[in-house]
């Protein structure tokens, strides 16, 4: 064999940028894959909640003696069962309530031998309760002696956000056009397929086992300690496939603390799985806002100021919505250049659903605003001082090597490429200049082009005090690696990516690389999947881990053949000549020499990568990642103008990546992440009437359907992001951010109206053209 | 919990139909609006759940004499896929939920859910099809025949007696002159509970328009017959004007109510707007 390949020369190939399947793939779409919502484990137990269905109420009374005696039930649990215990961002949630202060309010918890007998138990307890006066807006939450939804915060006031930078009464007397308009921002929830499910189980040393769809399974353990009165230590989180998170698992929700409750006192795993209606109404939602936004600039197209008041229903309890300003703050400006700044953020409790971090974490919102003033802006320039649309988005547009107000360093900027690349791409101004000489003619039908663009944070976010990952890696006596990494793959494609770089660096199929993750016992610390950050940070760790492992073996391999390690290089499993591919050994044989000899030489290397960004800090002003990327979206509308009905036909995107690794699973999460903002932009609302939800199913909530989605026009820039591993940055999050105001672009465009309160529903378009036509 | 002591399959309509006259009994078919309710707590199951399935005489399409008749048990995507079944018809199917659910789902069910909004029932309407119910009475089965267009007396309620079947619908087959639209809305191309449906259907001839049968549905208690806007256009050459008129008459036939899918405005907006285009499209024919 040795003597066959010694004449063989194998090129230099690189897998980057290629399209790398998913592994798991072929499995989930047979259904094969068990999910967390399918297991069960010996002597399991069924939790189930009982929530209060109104919105503030005291609760006087709760008798559980007939839930108790149904013949299956192990086991009923009140607030007095579970004193003390606190969770959430500023822990003012528990895991069963005391008082109520919103519709979702967990206020008893069963285990049963069944699904079915533990919801009959639930129908046996008898709550009797106080009704409090509600709170159901901001404004009712202000004013002097509003009823108090938490006794810490007697105001109502949650969390408030500042950032000031500049002149603001000079930029104001520059400006020769000055926008003012508030912008409404509704609630939308996560829809994840796989509803919320976790199964607790502890040992008989108190150690538990919690079977989790969280996203961040380290400090998953730290916040949920405390709503168990445990130790963090004594914890151990495993992610099964999980169908979808997208920021809902992002915090603990009252349910996890509650099966793990349950799970304690009965000495028996419990699972607690929620049904659609349950999951619309238990889950967190999107942080609504009210946006008022101002944006200053001068007649020849310079942006003078922004100033942003944005005020929040924070609903009954504080997880990471109200949290959003961090990023609204960065993202008010930050891609156009605005010399001077003013961004507040209020957050007012109520009795409404609350909300938690979900893709596109507040630029969802900031950006529907900031991109229909651009919008708004551009109109009024070409109109009275002949500037192109393009133009003067290029005039603004920040540049490689710019530092925001906000700190952001803009190592690499490649907004203008964007900009130009989707323009011409989609023939943007002409189309624009048409559709706007169209509007005025009869016709039922009409189409529109709309622009928007933003930046996201795409090197992780430093707001923990450390954004890193930990990676470790061995190779066995056969070339197979194993990656065991902190990066939990829960759909988003990790795992394609990790095994793709580990077999670019060491020269093996990416078959060969197996992945370990998604057990907090095995894999070394993580943040968790949020931020776009996984690819960035866990791209970089198994990166740096392979070149780690690599230089040992070639190493090994130098001494061997006598010639440098600079010489040598790893190909399609064999160690060549770098310079010609001219194969010295076969890897797994070197491995094998190098295990057994006197003494052995193994390949076992760890990493623990640290981007070079810098904390969040208290007032969130910092380099906070260690990138950052822009996305231009051109949408193009049809809009039926008696019915309302505005079809999304196209939209070219344009997104620095930084450099594509996985170039099928970069265009998935394009299309993904597009879909998302699409039923944000025209369908998708949560409709609450005093405090509760009216349309908890899938019937009445709109999320997109297959036929809804538009042709798609991608276009990657690449940027070559220094930091980033081969250059990549991170992607998943600006598909998101950006479609909708492109497509509330483009119904002006075809209409002549604006619309600042998403969705566009139908009825919403039909009804403000009807009104238009009457003046 | 409601607790399902029971299950009986039969094979004949017989067989069915006396299994009904003990009473207690859920009838399923399709199953795709029955799964749901219970799950929601909306109904609950009689002791006895009674899979008519296995019958095969209930299935199909059939003509006969100038009549057409279809069996409570043939599915939306029979229908669909049809050519014994009246255009009309089968763009009610088309526009109907979604490939797995047109499959299972059946038109009886689809009648004896007597949603406001079911969209087989428009086009039925438009067809002035008549139901067959079937009963057990003195040891022989009875059937007899009620008109759609009254079967209906609010929403989930019918004249269907519990110890009656809805063995088929059978209508007039339509004549050569025929022509006739349906028209559904929502926000979303698939999946979607109407809004409003309009549907429109008659004899156009030599550019007049008669026999005229205008059905409208999720704008009132019932599916309903737009007897104003029949009227209107009876006989008449659908001119502008007329068109015109037929819209304003399509209004004021229905009566739709707010809710969270629409508001009452946005129901009568696009009554007309429908009526309007299909009217259009009658012209066009």
């Amino acid at each position: 064999m040795s003597e066959q390949v010694a004449f063989q020369h194998i090129e230099k190939t690189s897998l980057i940028g290629t399209r790398i399947k998913k592994p798991d793939a072929p499995a989930k779409a047979i259904g094969k894959t068990r999910y967390i919502n399918d297991m069960v484990l010996p002597q399991m137990l069924y939790g189930k909640i009982l929530h209060a269905g109104r919105t503030h109420a005291e609760i006087v009374s709760i008798d559980t003696s007939e839930a108790e005696k149904l013949p299956g039930v192990h086991l009923v649990i009140t607030a007095q069962d579970t004193p003390d215990l606190k969770l959430g961002f500023v822990k003012d949630n528990a895991p069963l309530k005391d008082k109520v202060r919103c519709e979702r309010d967990e206020v008893a918890a069963v285990a049963a031998e069944s699904e079915a007998i533990a919801a009959e138990a639930l129908k046996l307890i008898k709550v009797t309760y106080k009704d409090l006066p509600p709170v159901y807006t901001i404004e009712d939450g202000l004013k002097d002696g509003a009823p108090v939804i938490q006794d810490r915060f007697p105001d109502n006031k949650s969390l408030s956000f500042k950032f000031t930078h500049g002149d603001m009464a000079a930029a104001e007397q520059k400006s020769d056009i000055i926008l003012d308009d508030v912008f409404n921002v509704h609630y939308v929830t996560h829809c994840c397929m796989g509803t919320s499910c976790a199964i607790a189980d502890f040992d008989h040393n108190g150690k538990l086992t919690i079977y989790s769809q969280t996203q961040y399974p380290y400090n998953y353990k730290m916040d949920l300690a405390p709503a168990l009165g445990i130790d963090p230590g004594d914890i151990r989180v495993i992610q099964p496939p999980t169908g979808g998170s997208f920021g809902a698992k992002l915090d603990v929700y009252p349910f996890e603390p509650v099966a793990a409750i349950l799970a304690q006192k009965t000495g028996r795993p419990v699972k607690i799985l929620f049904d659609r209606e349950e999951e619309f109404i238990n889950s967190p939602t999107r942080q609504p806002a009210r946006m008022h936004l101002r944006t200053g600039c001068t007649s020849d197209g310079i942006l003078t100021f922004r100033a942003a008041d944005v005020m929040m229903d924070n609903g009954a309890y504080t997880s990471w919505g109200p949290t959003v300003p961090v990023i609204m703050m960065r993202t008010v400006s930050g891609h156009y250049r605005v010399p001077v700044v003013d961004f507040k953020g209020q957050a007012v409790y109520t009795n409404n659903a609350y909300a938690g971090s979900f893709r596109g974490y507040g630029n969802v919102q900031m950006t529907y605003a900031t991109a229909q003033h651009m919008d708004m802006l551009a109109e009024k320039l070409a109109k009275d001082h002949n500037l192109d649309p393009i133009e003067f988005r290029l005039k603004n547009a920040q540049k490689s090597g710019e530092v925001t107000p906000q700190k952001s360093f803009l190592r690499e900027c490649a907004l203008a490429e964007c900009l130009t690349t989707a323009a011409e791409a989609s023939d943007y101004v002409n189309k624009l200049n048409k559709y706007t000489a169209e509007r005025a003619q009869e016709g039922r039908y009409k189409r529109g082009i709309g622009l928007a663009s933003s930046i996201h944070n795409a090197g992780g976010a430093k707001i923990h005090k450390s954004d890193g990952c930990g990676t470790i890696l061995k190779m066995d006596d056969y070339a197979r690696v194993t990656v065991i990494t902190g990066a939990s793959e829960i759909g988003q494609g990790i795992d394609a990516v990790i095994a793709q770089i580990v077999a670019e660096e060491l020269g093996v199929p990416t078959e060969h690389v197996n992945l370990v993750n998604n057990d907090s016992d095995l894999g070394p610390w993580d943040v968790g999947v949020h931020a776009s950050r996984t690819t960035f940070i866990a791209g970089n760790g198994a990166r740096r881990a392979a070149i780690k492992a690599k230089k040992q073996i070639l190493a090994a391999a130098s001494k061997q053949a006598n010639v440098s390690a600079d010489e040598l290089d790893l190909r399609g499993g064999f160690v060549v000549q770098d310079k010609d591919g001219a194969v010295v050994t076969k890897l797994d044989k070197m491995l094998r020499q190098m295990h057994f000899q006197p003494e052995p030489d193994v390949v076992m290397v760890s990493d623990y990568y640290e981007p070079n960004s810098e904390p969040e800090g208290r007032d969130h002003i910092s380099d906070h990642s260690a990138a950052y990327s822009h996305a231009v979206h051109i949408a193009e509308v049809l809009v039926d103008t008696y019915t309302g009905e505005v079809k999304v036909e196209k939209v070219t995107m344009a997104q620095d990546v930084g450099r594509v690794i996985n170039r099928m699973g970069l265009e998935a999460q394009m299309e993904g992440g597009l879909a998302f903002g699409l039923g944000f932009a025209l369908s998708e609302e949560m409709i609450f009437e005093e405090g509760r939800l009216k349309n908890p199913s899938f019937r009445d909530y709109k999320l997109p359907t297959a036929p809804d989605m538009p042709d798609l026009d991608i276009h990657f820039i690449e940027s070559d992001c220094a930091e980033g591993p081969y250059g990549a940055k991170g992607i998943a999050e600006l598909p998101t951010i950006v479609v909708a105001p492109a497509i509330a672009n483009a119904v002006y465009n075809a209409t002549g109206i604006r619309f600042f309160n998403p969705p566009m529903t139908p009825e919403k378009v039909a009804r403000a053209i009807w009104e238009k036509k009457q003046v | 919990m409601s607790e399902i002591e029971k299950y009986i399959a039969p094979d004949t309509v017989s067989d069915a139909v006396k299994a009904l006259s003990s009473g207690g009994v859920t009838i399923l078919a399709g199953g795709t609006d029955l799964t749901p309710q219970v799950d929601a707590g909306r109904r609950s199951h009689a002791p006895t759940l009674m899979n008519i399935r296995r019958v095969d005489d209930l299935s199909g399409i059939t003509q006969n004499k100038g009549e057409t008749r279809i069996g409570c048990l043939t599915t939306v995507s029979e229908i669909k896929q049809s050519d014994l079944a009246p255009a009309i018809l089968r763009q009610a199917a088309d526009h109907f939920a979604s490939e797995q659910i047109r499959n299972a789902a059946t038109l009886g069910g689809n009648i004896c859910n007597a949603s406001p909004a079911g969209d087989m029932i428009n086009p039925l309407l438009v067809l002035d099809a008549s139901v067959e119910l079937a009963s057990w009475k003195e040891g022989a089965m009875e059937v007899r025949r009620e008109p759609i267009s009254r079967f209906f007396t609010g929403p989930g309620k019918t004249i269907k007696h519990d110890n009656e079947l809805l063995i088929a619908v059978v209508f007039d087959t339509p004549g050569p002159d025929f022509v006739g639209y349906f028209r559904k809305s929502g926000p979303r191309p698939a999946l979607e509970i109407s809004t409003v449906s309009v549907g429109i259907g008659g004899d156009y001839k030599d550019g007049a328009f008669h026999n005229v049968r205008v059905a409208f549905g999720a704008v009132g208690p019932t599916p309903l017959r737009g007897k104003a806007t029949e009227a209107m256009l009876e006989g008449q050459a659908l001119t502008a004007e007329v068109i015109d008129k037929a819209a304003r008459a399509a209004q004021d036939d229905a009566t739709p109510i707010d809710d969270i899918r629409a508001t009452s405005w946005y129901r009568t907006h696009l009554i007309a707007v429908f009526t309007e285009e299909l009217l259009n499209n009658v012209c066009q024919n």
